[in-house]
């Protein structure tokens, strides 16, 4: 793992973002460097997806500032993120089921010939090369991305963030849809493009994955962020503990624990 | 004689009188009669859709100017297609002390209620171009079947005999499926087809035009060409109800360069006119709709006075020879519904190429527009 | 069938069977619209039986597609309406606006106030010229408050319809304006408003080369990449259908005559000299909207499949929300497809006019209902993301080839409108059962 000094890869301070009378975002302060993998973690609702859509460039903050490589930048739309080399894996993936593999890939970054036209032999040849190392049994590349298998879907978003130089990568359940085997494929990916220099935010319901990949852990709850913590020094069920009660693991009492194993 | 009877005899001589001076020199007595009646007069009018050109161009100015001339006064409201507006109007006109209503109404029956209205307040009231179902309203219009009748008379005089095609207006209309057919076949369609001299090209009831929409009966007649052309037929004559309809007969002849055979329509479209003209269309049943205001306006004038409507006269002379009714005395019209009405019914006026000065004359259409585009060589009368 | 080696496994629908579904399978053929154009051959040969073969001849099959020409042109628009989750009912307002724009153009403004005489030769220009930018405008209009200001479509265009009809009143006040211009009446078709013989062959061959040019590069784009080819057999059989199916319609349209009446008097007025033995037999050739049809038709395909307007107007109806994370300026996309409508509404008032020489109030009444039917019956799904720009101008074809033949064997319009429905209900049912049986 590389330690970097001087000014961290992303930095988000005080962002604050709030809709329809929730305050899904409130004072969240986070930051991520250069290599690193940062678990972003907490409940449903805790503000997690919110807080990453603003680095996206999907929901400007309502307060706040960005800091890349230390310097102020305003991320007003996801073609601004995307000029920051941010890319994101969505939840929902954020496919169009109509058009095919290389034409969500290049989704908005379209290959274009002379006359201004899509080249989309050019695309798909790179589409066939990127898919390749990433899933080499995929050969589905005229159709719709509707016909294909939810682990097959994944690998299209997966290939799209990182196909395009990025240097930072948001990453929200890039597991969910995916067998046993494909997990492990990612988990590789991950590990590899940490290699790479890129630093990752990554959103994971799975406690394992969390853990396995992490470098640190930022928890959030009902908006706020309870504690960001190096991995190596908290349990499991310490940061469980810090989703469901919202408390650092010192401020549990065993009222609150038996709570938590009586619900569970 | 009743009183009653004395008075409307009196009024129709007093119109007569008033008709037949040169606008200056009556007997003191007569004069100050008829403005001592029609200074006593207010003719409420309710128009269902003020926003056809018609209305403002031809029946409104002619109307009111016989109620004025008479010294009356004349008001006014537009329903927009609307019949609770209509309604609402009825009772604004009342309001503002109308001694006798002309109503277009926007639907026989949605009007009746208004009509009730205004026999209540003691009101009579004038059914104008629309037919109002009651047997106390004045029904003031002109005949459609003999708007039909003047049609086909036209055409069947052009071509007696040969291979008809006949062009209706909306299914839904009754004018298009019963009224306009009963005076082609009065004047003497249904016979000839009987008897063989005339072929109906496309079928007995003829082709409908949904909305009598111009588009629609190209598109009907140029599949119609076809077929005759297909099948080797020529057409001798087209009867189309009306001038929409006729105008897109027109469109279809001439995108399939067919040439003009004799074809009628109603209305007195400007731009059938000039069709007339060149010669593209052969005649045009034209409803003179400025002698229809003058008549109602007399109407109304006349029954503000107490008239009995079932002794009312046109005054001679006020109406146009060609355009009245044989008889100047109210006769009797015989509704769908079975109502009797008493009812002025104007004469059509068929226009051809030899009278068309007649529509310059009406203010129908300006000579200008009417000859746009006439070959100078075969223009009509009204062109040279 | 021998395919490339490098044919990958697996490859999506090519069972190597040698059946219609395999031939189809070989050569790629949209599935849906060879039964389009299989569903057109049927309709035109039952009238033709019907009427015992006076229905599919020259002069009728022209009278047909020149029908069709107006609601084709707008469907290709409407594809792409629908497709981005929209819709567009004011298309028929707009053409009966814009028609009675084109006459006042030529009846007054040009003589009154723009000064121009009446014998300038390119009056038709400038008065095309008025009607596409009106179009655009509106289009504009339309589609500023439905993408930026986020009023749905449904409404907008709904308010469209009713208050630019209302509009048309007032331009002439209810009444007809006739007596264009001779040039501008050529838009609408007639004998003289047609390519002629000559051109059309030309028009043929041009078309024909372009075909074999079209598969000639796709192979060689393919090859530029290693992609799977189709097998030569099938290149060669879609070349020589193609180039056939074009040249025959160009011999079907030559075979079209002028009416010898018109002949006579043309030859009379430009002095040709006497007439031949047998008659003058002038072919008219292609009649001049279906040519516009064809010209849009190709413009619409392009832009639709080979532009990024294209790709983000189906990116935007697949998933919405993909194409905004993806980057795309979708509200911006969503005012083009308006933009793109009015100018085509433009194209078909022009027609519309010219083929009446003239305008009334009721052009272009009821024509969005045409122009969706058309676009769904082609294959546009309400759904959004699906739709196809030749789809919906076959599907213009299929519904006016039932109204022309109707009318022909003198149905009249009530009885056109019931199997005008039950056809538009059979056709997407069927296209949802397939659908359905296919996912």
């Amino acid at each position: 793992m590389t330690v970097e000094t001087g000014a961290p890869l992303v930095e988000m301070r005080n962002i604050n973002v709030a809709f329809g009378g929730v305050h899904a975002v409130q004072d969240v302060t986070i930051d991520l460097r250069a290599g690193e993998i940062v678990g972003l973690v907490g409940g449903n609702g805790a503000g997690k997806s919110t807080l990453m859509r603003v680095l996206s460039g999907a929901h400007p903050a309502d307060s706040g500032k960005t800091l890349i490589d230390g310097k102020a930048v305003n991320i007003a739309n996801p073609r601004d993120a995307k000029h920051y080399n941010i890319e994101t894996i969505y939840q929902t993936l954020a496919l169009a089921d109509n058009i095919d593999a290389p034409g969500n890939l290049f989704l908005g970054r379209e290959k274009t010939t002379r006359l201004g036209s899509l080249d989309d032999s050019k695309m798909e040849a790179e589409t066939r090369k990127v898919m390749g190392r990433l899933n080499p049994n995929f050969t589905n590349f005229k159709m719709p991305v509707k016909s294909l298998s939810g682990g097959q879907r994944q690998a299209v978003a997966i290939a799209r963030a990182v196909h395009f130089n990025a240097r930072i990568m948001i990453m929200d359940e890039p597991t969910a849809a995916l067998g046993p085997a494909e997990t492990a494929q990612v988990r590789n990916l991950v590990r590899q493009l940490k290699e790479e220099g890129i630093g990752i935010f990554l959103i994971s319901h799975d406690i394992h994955d969390v853990f396995d990949l992490s470098d640190r852990i930022s928890v959030m709850y009902h908006g706020k962020i309870v504690d960001t913590i190096e991995k190596a020094s908290v349990t499991p069920d310490d940061v469980l503990g810090m989703i469901i009660l919202g408390l650092k693991p010192d401020e549990v009492t065993e009222t609150d624990k038996a709570a938590i194993e009586l619900r569970g | 004689m009743s009183i009653k009877r004395l008075t409307a005899f009196t009024l129709s001589a007093v119109f007569v009188a008033a008709a037949c001076s040169s606008g200056g020199s009556s007997s003191a007595p007569s004069a100050a009669a008829s403005s001592a009646s029609g200074a006593d007069c207010t003719v409420g009018m309710s128009w269902n859709n003020f926003q056809q050109p018609r209305w403002a161009a031809h029946d409104k100015p002619n109307m009111q100017k016989t109620v004025e001339d008479a010294g009356g006064t004349f008001i006014d409201a537009d329903a927009n297609l609307s019949n609770e507006q209509q309604l609402t109007d009825v009772d604004t006109l009342i309001s503002k002390g109308a001694d006798v209503l002309i109503l277009l109404a926007q639907d026989t029956q949605a009007i009746l209620p208004a009509v009730q209205k205004a026999k209540d307040a003691g009101i009579p009231v004038v059914a104008y171009d629309r037919l109002i179902e009651d047997s106390s309203v004045l029904y003031v219009s002109f005949d459609n079947v003999a708007v039909g009748r003047a049609e086909a008379e036209a055409i069947l005089a052009k071509v007696p005999t040969g291979n008809y095609v006949l062009i209706k207006g909306d299914p839904g209309d009754p004018n298009a499926s019963t009224f306009l057919p009963k005076g082609w076949d009065d004047a003497g369609l249904a016979a000839k087809v009987a008897s063989g001299d005339i072929v109906l090209l496309n079928g007995p009831d003829g082709t409908f035009t949904d909305a009598w929409a111009t588009e629609k009966a190209q598109s009907n007649m140029e599949a119609i060409i076809d077929k005759a052309v297909a099948d080797g037929t020529t057409i001798d004559a087209i009867l189309a109800e009306n001038d929409s309809t006729a105008l897109g007969v027109v469109g279809a002849l001439t995108a399939k360069s067919y040439g003009y055979p004799p074809l009628s329509g109603q209305d007195g479209d400007p731009a059938n006119l000039t069709n007339v003209a060149q010669g593209k269309q052969y005649v045009d049943v034209w409803k003179n709709a400025n002698e229809l205001g003058k008549a109602a306006g007399a109407a109304a004038l006349a029954l503000c006075g107490g008239a009995d409507m079932a002794s009312l006269a046109l005054p001679a002379g006020l109406i146009d020879a060609a355009v009245a009714p044989d008889v100047l005395t109210v006769t009797d019209f015989v509704t769908p519904g079975n109502n009797t009405m008493n009812s002025f019914i104007l004469k059509p006026t068929p226009l051809t190429a030899e009278n068309l000065q007649l529509a310059v004359d009406g203010n129908q259409i300006s000579k200008e527009d009417l000859c746009k585009g006439v070959d100078p060589a075969s223009a009509p009368a009204a062109c040279q | 069938m021998t395919n490339v080696a490098d044919a990958a496994p697996g490859q999506a629908g090519a069972p190597k069977r040698t059946s219609v579904r395999g031939l189809l399978a070989a050569t790629e053929i949209d599935l849906r619209l060879f039964g389009m154009l299989v569903a057109l051959g049927a309709i035109l040969l039952t009238f033709n039986i019907l009427s015992g073969g006076k229905f599919f001849q020259p002069t009728n099959m022209i009278t047909l597609a020149v029908q069709a020409s107006g609601i084709a042109i707008i469907s290709t628009g409407m594809v792409l309406v629908i497709v981005s989750r929209n819709i567009d009912l004011s298309v028929g307002s707009l053409v009966g606006v814009i028609a009675m724009t084109y006459a006042l153009v030529m009846t007054d403004w040009m003589p009154n106030v723009l000064g121009i005489a009446p014998d300038f030769p390119f009056r038709w220009v400038i008065a095309l010229g008025f009607g596409v930018l009106l179009g655009a405008m509106i289009g504009a209009l339309q589609g500023f408050i439905i993408a930026y200001v986020g009023v749905p479509s449904f409404i907008v265009t709904l308010g469209g319809l009713l208050s630019i009809r209302g509009v048309v009143w007032y331009q002439s006040n209810g009444a007809a304006v006739v007596g264009l211009d001779p040039n501008f009446q050529l838009i609408g078709g007639g004998a003289q408003g047609s390519l002629g013989g000559t051109i059309t062959w030309l028009l043929a061959l041009v078309g024909c080369v372009a075909i074999i040019w079209l598969i000639i590069n796709g192979r060689r784009q393919r090859r530029r990449f290693d992609f799977p080819v189709r097998p030569m057999w099938a290149e060669v059989l879609i070349g020589g259908v193609g180039c056939l199916a074009v040249l025959g319609v160009a011999a079907f349209a030559n075979a079209a005559l002028w009416p010898e009446g018109l002949a006579n008097r043309i030859a009379f007025e430009q002095g040709w000299g006497p007439t031949p033995e047998g008659g003058w037999n002038i072919p008219t050739g292609i009649p001049l909207p279906i040519v516009l049809l064809l010209g849009v038709t190709l413009v619409m395909t392009w832009m639709a499949t080979r532009r990024r307007f294209g790709r983000y107007v189906f990116a935007y109806g697949g998933n919405p929300d993909a194409a905004e994370l993806a980057g795309i300026n979708t509200r911006w996309t969503i005012l083009k497809t308006y933009v793109v409508m009015g100018i085509l509404c433009a194209l078909a008032a022009a027609i519309a006019a010219a083929r009446l020489n003239g305008a009334t109030l009721d052009i272009g009444v009821s024509y969005e209902l045409y122009v969706i039917a058309a676009a769904v019956v082609g294959g546009t799904s309400f759904a959004g993301g699906i739709g196809s720009i030749p789809g919906a101008v076959l599907g213009a074809f299929v519904m006016q080839s039932l109204a022309y033949g109707l009318s022909f064997m003198g149905v009249n319009s009530p009885g056109q409108n019931v199997v005008a429905g039950i056809v538009l209900i059979v056709a997407v049912g069927f296209d949802t059962f397939n659908r359905r049986r296919g996912s």
